[in-house]
């Protein structure tokens, strides 16, 4: 019989050990089938068909096919035997419309959702069970003055009272990029050339040419996460002498604060949509990047649109989803190569 | 006005005023003593609300030292960056109470702002700087929102973690919610100016239910505490509505006037009470008045009545009747005053009862005076005749014849004249009462002239009558009348023996008649006027000094009155008023 000293046994032993857990590590990791991804979504889509263009859930078209669909509410998504390229992981994905992002990042704390929208709230806040998915800075938020604010001076000095830095690192969390540009950087390469600093003093100075009826202006946001920065902005436009009085969404406002989504990654194509999202002229088809900066500069001239940042959009995602990020740079939901740990067939 | 009315007028006068400052008296010492005690209610009201207010100064101060004390501050403090806790501020003041609060830096820039959350970066200087809120407790405070300015009663509280520092500033509004809040007596209400704008404003005034209604009253006061900052009290209303008004400015940590706090007490109830005594007062003061009146009436009369008496009775003794006494016992002033009256008048019965005596005699002196001499004159020429008739006898016989003839006839002149002396003096004795019937004066002086006619032109006196032809008729006696005219036109001739003229004149006067008889003769002087009616006076040599006493016996039997007038050489005028 062989006799083992006892260190040796020992060492044989943590070998074992070693080799166990590494073998269980790497079925673990190892895509499989099965499972039903949960998403939920602040946007509620309230047509009768579900949505066959644009980021999100028509993205999901090419390798699941909707098997539900409750305008409004919830969507169910199965995944294609016959996919393109190849059969999904997941079995289906089940989408709840309508949650507000409070409760979307407390059903991922709970387990209760795999994949939820963060705001810029809930980025800072600690997490450790789970994964932060984010887009490219796609997200334009920009100040848009209706047309009868025919007095460009009103215009340029509430462009130029809006300290950017301060909203970008305070309500912004730093997230994103100060920009003075429609397209982001990342899409024109030169959105570093228009100015983003304030100048009170430039401000004040137009402003007290001004006369005192058209120092009031009205300012209304799209969404109600924009409240403490049209705030902000009407602070800063108090600073300059302007009497800027917010509101949430009012069609007769005189400027909106509002967030445009880039769909391309195009510049000129991303410009030419940003532009007719906004009810600008729609910009000559550039074919360089200087033509397409000319273009560009050529539509903010006027301050008729103001832009102030680019973000992206945030997705908290649950640690048991992989084979990520399931999200593009354009935010582009790419779930066919999810798996959903522990989850088996 | 009578005494008696006098009396009473004085009497209720007094009364009145008496009353009257009783009632001042009683009104104005119980007005005092409300005034005090209202007073002392509105001290001990103000001093609760001092009270009630640095109560809820210590409740914003404890606050914001647990929201200093909490973890929360703690991490931020310790955070690197502080800008993910721009939100933080809202949470803490929602929880602890507060309807301000601010984190700020070291540097005076704004963390969070619960009021103002867009506010975060923006620098509060004072709070880095020399304020003085340190060891201040909570203080007043002009904090700017959105919207414009409000006022607050904050507190700072300072977070030292380690090197680094951050402030706590935190607070009440104080506004329409804060005065609602406030546990208030009865009858207390709390007014607040905020002292936001350059003038004053009634927009700024606000009281635990909003705008203040009626805010004009309370603009003076305001003013002249934004003027003048100090505590005072000042009534504002009237009537049931009026309210004392404690004036509290309210001042910043510079001294600067951030505010007014204006705290009411009614006055209703002491106005009510003020105005239920008066009223009792007045009725009781009204009620007073009367008996008051009352009495004096009665001491009026009481006091009057033997003055009545007296006056009575000195009315009688000045209608002649001297008999007349006052009967009263009293041992008063009144009654010593009735008693002398009684012996006064009996006095004067016995003085008079002496002077009669004494003109009776003086009477009959005169009488016997004028009898010896009117006797006297027709005596001593027939004593002469008698004489000279015994001298004859005895010394002449051959004349006695003659001397007898003569002698008898002058016996027979004198007797005839001492019958004649005889006569008036009868006359005069024996005037009767007048026979009254209606005569017409013009009548009987028409007679007259007539009768006297030839004896006038022998006198060469041209007579001159002056009838009214509207003389009426008055009650008299023609016999009587006509005498006193006959009488007047003989004194007339008597006066004027060298010739003259004579005017008789009648007109009617004040619903009698006047007639005059004027002459042109040698005249009278005052002292003769005076004396001419006084019986047995006389101007002319041979009169009995009777006939114009006796003119004025009959004028005044008849109710009537005559007067002389006459100056020497000018003539004399006799008038008779009658009727």
């Amino acid at each position: 019989m062989i006799s083992l000293p006892a260190n040796t046994l020992l060492m044989c032993l943590r070998w074992f050990a070693v080799l166990s857990a590494a073998a269980l590590a790497v079925a673990a990791t190892r895509p499989h089938y099965g499972g039903t991804l949960r998403v939920e979504v602040a946007e509620s889509i309230e047509t009768a068909d579900p949505p066959q263009i644009g980021p999100g859930m028509a993205d999901l078209g090419g390798a699941f096919s909707v098997t539900r669909w409750e305008g409004g509410h919830a969507a169910v998504y199965s995944a294609g035997e016959s996919a393109e390229g190849g059969r999904p992981f997941l079995d289906s994905v089940e989408i709840q419309m309508g949650r507000a992002l409070r409760d979307q990042a407390i059903d991922l704390e709970t387990g209760k959702a795999d994949l939820v929208e963060l705001g810029l709230a809930e980025i800072r806040r600690p997490a450790p069970a789970r994964k932060i998915w984010n887009t490219a800075p796609v997200r334009l938020i920009a100040l848009s003055f209706a047309p009868r604010v025919t007095d460009e001076r009103v215009r340029e000095a509430l462009a130029l009272s809006v300290d950017r830095g301060a909203i970008h690192s305070v309500l912004l969390q730093r997230q994103g990029e100060i920009s003075g540009g429609l397209l982001p950087q990342w899409i024109s390469g030169y959105a570093f050339l228009f100015s983003t600093a304030a100048d009170p003093a430039r401000a004040r100075s137009i402003v007290s040419g001004l006369p005192p009826q058209a120092r009031a202006v009205t300012l209304s946001f799209e969404d109600p996460w924009l409240r403490p920065m049209a705030e902000r902005i009407a602070l800063n436009a108090r600073d300059a002498g302007l009497s800027v009085s917010t509101a949430g969404s009012n069609p007769a406002a005189d400027v909106r604060l509002l967030e445009v989504r880039i769909t391309a990654s195009d510049p000129s194509v991303a410009l030419a949509r940003t532009a007719a999202t906004l009810g600008l002229a729609e910009p000559p088809r550039a074919d360089s990047p200087e033509a397409l900066f000319t273009a560009e500069r050529a539509l903010l001239e006027g301050f008729r649109v103001v832009p102030l940042f680019h973000l992206p959009y945030f997705y908290g995602v649950s640690s048991r989803v992989r084979g990520g990020p399931g999200i593009t740079p354009l935010g582009e939901w790419r779930f066919e190569n999810l798996w959903l740990e522990g989850s088996r067939p | 006005m009578t005494f008696r009315t006098r009396l009473l007028l004085i009497l209720t006068a007094s009364v009145i005023v008496s009353v009257g400052l009783v009632e001042w008296l009683v009104l104005s010492t119980t007005r005092d003593a409300f005034e005090r005690v209202e007073a002392q209610r509105v001290d001990a009201l103000v001093a609760q609300f001092r009270q009630e207010f640095s109560r809820r100064g210590s409740d914003v101060v404890r606050a914001v030292q647990g929201i200093a004390r909490s973890d929360a501050l703690l991490n931020i403090a310790l955070a690197s960056d502080s800008a993910p806790y721009y939100n933080e501020a809202s949470g803490l003041a929602s929880a602890n109470g507060l309807d301000l609060l601010e984190i700020v830096a070291a540097d005076g820039a704004i963390v969070s702002s619960a009021e103002w959350p867009a506010r975060f970066g923006y620098k509060e200087d004072w709070l880095a700087g020399t304020a003085g809120w340190q060891n201040r407790g909570a203080f007043l405070r002009r904090e700017e929102l959105p919207d414009g300015f409000t006022l607050g009663l904050a507190a700072v509280a300072e977070v030292r973690a380690g090197d680094r520092t951050l402030y706590v500033t935190g607070g009440q509004r104080l506004d329409r919610a804060f005065l609602s809040s406030l546990v208030l007596p009865a009858g207390m209400r709390v007014l607040l100016y905020r002292n936001l704008s350059d003038g004053v404003s009634a927009a700024n005034l606000t009281d635990s239910s909003g705008a203040v209604a009626q805010p004009e009253p309370f603009l003076p006061v305001i003013d002249e505490a934004r003027r003048n900052p100090h505590e005072f009290g000042r009534e504002v209303g009237s009537g049931p509505a009026e309210e004392t008004f404690h004036i509290i400015p309210l001042q910043g940590l510079q001294n600067n006037l951030l505010g007014v706090l204006l705290v009411g007490s009614s006055r209703r109830e002491m106005v009510e009470l003020e105005a239920f005594l008066r009223n009792i007062g007045i009725i009781l003061a009204g009620a007073g008045i009367l008996v008051g009146v009352a009495l004096s009436w009665w001491a009026t009369t009481r006091v009057t009545r033997p003055v009545h008496a007296l006056v009575a009775s000195a009315e009688k003794v000045a209608a002649g009747n001297w008999n007349a006494t006052v009967d009263l016992a009293s041992g008063d002033e009144i009654g010593q005053l009735a008693r002398a009256f009684n012996r006064m008048t009996q006095q004067l019965l016995a003085q008079r009862e002496r002077l009669v005596q004494a003109e009776r005699v003086a009477a009959w002196r005169e009488l016997a005076r004028r009898l010896a001499h009117e006797l006297k004159n027709p005596l001593f020429p027939l004593q002469i005749t008698v004489e000279n008739m015994q001298r004859a006898r005895e010394w002449a016989p051959e004349q006695f014849e003659e001397v007898f003839r003569e002698g008898t006839e002058t016996f027979l002149a004198e007797i005839a004249k001492l019958k004649q002396i005889i006569a008036r003096f009868s006359d005069f004795a024996k005037m009767p009462a007048p026979e009254m019937q209606p005569v017409n004066l013009n009548q009987l002086v028409d007679e007259t002239m007539r009768l006297f006619e030839p004896q006038l032109q022998e006198a060469r006196i041209v007579p001159r009558a002056d009838l009214d032809p509207e003389l009426p008729s008055i009650p008299a006696d023609p016999e009587q009348i006509t005498w006193v005219l006959r009488n007047l036109v003989l004194n007339a001739i008597d006066a004027m023996p060298q010739g003259g003229s004579l005017t008789i004149r009648t007109a009617a006067r004040n619903g009698g008649v006047r007639m005059e008889v004027r002459d042109t003769g040698h005249g009278l002087t005052a002292e003769e006027c005076e004396r001419l009616f006084t019986p047995y006076y006389t101007t002319k040599t041979h009169g009995t000094g009777l006939g114009l006493a006796i003119v004025q016996s009959v004028v005044s039997d008849h109710q009537g009155h005559i007067s002389v007038e006459s100056q020497p050489g000018k003539g004399t005028a006799f008038r008779i008023d009658l009727g």
